[in-house]
Order: C-alpha cells, then structure tokens, then sequence
C-alpha cells in the first residue's frame, strides 16, 4: 500500500522530518505501507536533491521537493498524511481517501489548527500532531471515519440567482 | 476667506453623506431584478482568484453557476500567478465541452485579467504602500475606466457581480468598486464568501470587508452568530 505525505507548498520541517523517522516508518511498514511519496516543499530534511529515492525501514521512499500536480498522488494513495490546508484537506476528502492531518503550528495566523479539529470531531479524517503521530498511524482505522459529502453547488447557484434576480 | 471657509465645510459635508449613504447602503441601491438591465436575460460576473487554496474555493463557486445565464465571466488573476490562470481555462472549456451546441454563443465568452499584487509574500512592510498603489491604479481601470469604453457601452459596470474569497489584493479590487459607486458609476453587487478554512475567526480580508460588500458569507455556523449581516447556508465548497 502507499501513503503520500505533503506539507504544503511552503515548509514544515518537523512534519517531513518525523514521517522520515524510525519510528514513523515503522509504524506504517507495520501496517502495511511499503511505498511512500513525500513532497517536502521548503522543509529542511537533510536532502538537497530535487526528488531522491531511499529505503528506511523496509519503506520504499520518494521524496520531491515540489510536484506540479499532487492529484494523482492522492489518487493512487491509500493514505494521505497531510499539513491541514483546507484546499489539500478538501482534494483528499473528496476523493475519499483516508486522511490524517497534522495542524502546522508554525504559520503566524494559525486557523489550520481549527479546521483540523472541527472537522475530526465531525468524523471525516484524524487530526495528529508531530508528536503524537506514530500513535495515530498504528491506532488509525480508515473504515471509522465518516464519508465525506461530494460537491454540491446548489446553495450558492441559488444565492447568485436571488442576487441577481433570476427566480 | 469665508466664503471658501464656508464651501470648503459644504463639500466636506456632502463627501461625508455620501461615503455614509453608499456604506450604509441608503438609499437602498436597487438589485438588478428591479433595474432596466437592458432586458438582458444574462449577467456578467467577475471574480477574483486569489491562488491556492482561494483559488480552488472561488473555481467551486464560480463552477456551481449556470454559464448560459452568467455570461461573460471576468477571471481576476494575480500577476504572476498561471496556476490560477490555467485552471479558469480549464474550466471554461470543460463548461464549453458539456454546454449544448444551441449555446455556443455562450462559449468562451471569458477573460482573464492580470493586476499587480498588492502585497508580496515576504514583501517587506515599508515597501507595500507603493505596490499596493499600483494594485488600486489597475483595479480603479479595470472597474471604472475599461467599462467606458466597452463595446456594451457605459452604461454596464465592468460585471454585475463580483465573487470573492480573499485574500489581500480582493480587498483593493473591492476598494476600486466603492471609489466607482462614489463616483455615482454603475456598480457590480458583491459577494464575499469566507474561506472555508475559517471556522471560529475571521479572516483580514473578511474583516475588512464584512460592513462593505453587498453580501457576506460564511462557511461555519459559528461566525454567523450574532450578527445578522453574516449569512450561514452549509459548506458552499
């Protein structure tokens, strides 16, 4: 099974430094991960290369630094482990894939920490932190979480209508 | 001495009366149901794409609408940003796609603008007057000025409705349209929609905004306590 990792476009070091971790990684090879797509952004993890491909702890690891397009990553993933931005938050769910977020607490206006939160207590994905992360990956069971609802335009066609004028 | 004393107080006075009017939005300022909008079955509808998680929000909204009755559409980009620009065309051809063949004036009837950001990331803060100036010169000409000489003439505003969801340079589009209403010049109504990521705060941009625009929405019940302006119906992305 493969797992995708992003944090954002910008950086989270502590995020991409922990899934790279022992522990981490061994946490989701038990649990049958074996692939892992990483897109690391700005974050500092003792790589320099553009994409580098390693093996820690029996997981075969694909690190980017930044992908032009993350869908079919998330498409082909059987989870994403994410920062909790809420136009990467809405991709995931919507293309019902299990998802743990992990709130960046270093962005200045931090609101990700909210949308996290509300949203796990609605069921739709598991919210972590950094330091609790490997025990929200062994503990997680995909099948308890809620199905996310699909896109629906209708209440604000029905607003731009009324606004406008057409019944 | 007086005499100018005196007209000075007068013009003082009636700038102040109608900032207040157009704020408060007394006289009410009719919906276009209630206009002559020229018997048009269509409105025009600009909006602006403020990259990333914006942009993906503002894309659902604008994706939600009926194309054969908002017509044309007014894609309001930041300088530099393609990725914003990119999935406007995408859109409009994957619309264009499923539109009927008897609606094929109603293709690609779409621009795209580009204004200047008003604020760099990481732009340091002594140098954002001077870009944000240039942000409001270009969204001064594309509200007020361009409409004077399109083909549709004077008399439409530059869209009948503007959509918004931040953040930043939205605030200076939307700073043009009230120097545009202040004028006494058609204006497009405007919608701001809080981004989906504000559950319990508002944004700047929102709070900026939330006594000016037209409508004002949000996307969690929780920030629609309490004030009647703030309307909650659901997730709308």
């Amino acid at each position: 099974m493969l797992v995708f990792v992003t944090v954002g476009s910008t950086k989270f070091d502590a995020l991409a430094q922990a899934v790279l971790s022992e522990s981490v990684l061994k946490s989701l090879h038990d649990k049958g991960y074996k692939y892992l797509v990483l897109q690391r952004g700005n974050s500092d993890v003792g790589i320099s290369e553009e994409t580098l491909s390693l093996r820690r702890e029996g997981v075969d690891i694909e690190a980017w630094k930044y992908k032009a397009s993350i869908q079919t990553d998330i498409e082909r993933a059987d989870l994403v482990i994410s920062h909790s931005g809420s136009g990467t938050v809405l991709d995931v769910l919507r293309l019902g894939k299990p998802l743990i977020v992990v709130p960046n607490p270093t962005l200045l206006d931090n609101h990700q920490e909210e949308l996290a939160s509300e949203l796990e207590n609605l069921g739709y994905l598991k919210a972590a932190s950094v330091g609790n992360l490997q025990e929200t990956i062994a503990n997680f069971e995909p099948s308890s979480l809620v199905p996310f609802p699909p896109f629906d335009g209708s209440a604000f066609r029905a607003l731009v209508d009324e606004e406008m004028g057409f019944q | 001495m007086s005499i100018i004393t005196f007209s000075g107080v007068l013009i003082l006075l009636a700038l102040t009366v109608r900032t207040f009017a157009i704020l408060s939005g007394y006289p009410r300022r009719p919906k276009p149901s209630e206009q002559n909008l020229s018997n048009s079955k269509t409105r025009s509808v600009a909006v602006f794409l403020g990259s990333g998680g914006h942009t993906s929000e503002a894309m659902m909204l604008v994706s939600a609408l009926d194309f054969s009755r908002y017509t044309p559409r007014t894609y309001v980009v930041s300088e530099g940003d393609t990725l914003s620009a990119h999935k406007a065309t995408t859109l409009e051809q994957s619309k264009a796609a499923s539109l009927s063949s008897s609606n094929t004036q109603m293709r690609r009837q779409y621009n795209i603008e580009i204004v200047p950001r008003a604020r760099r990331v990481h732009q340091s803060l002594l140098t954002t007057p001077s870009t944000a100036l240039l942000s409001l010169m270009f969204c001064i000409y594309l509200v007020s000025i361009k409409p004077l000489f399109a083909k549709s003439g004077f008399r439409r505003p530059f869209a009948d409705v503007l959509i918004l969801n931040g953040p930043g340079t939205c605030v200076i589009l939307c700073v043009a349209v009230l120097l545009n209403k202040f004028i006494g010049l058609p204006s497009p109504r405007i919608i701001y929609v809080e981004s989906f990521a504000r559950v319990r705060s508002l944004s700047l941009s929102g709070r900026l905004l939330c006594r000016i625009v037209d409508r004002f929405i949000v996307q969690w019940p929780e920030l629609a306590r309490r004030d009647s302006r703030k309307e909650y119906r659901g997730w709308l992305v």
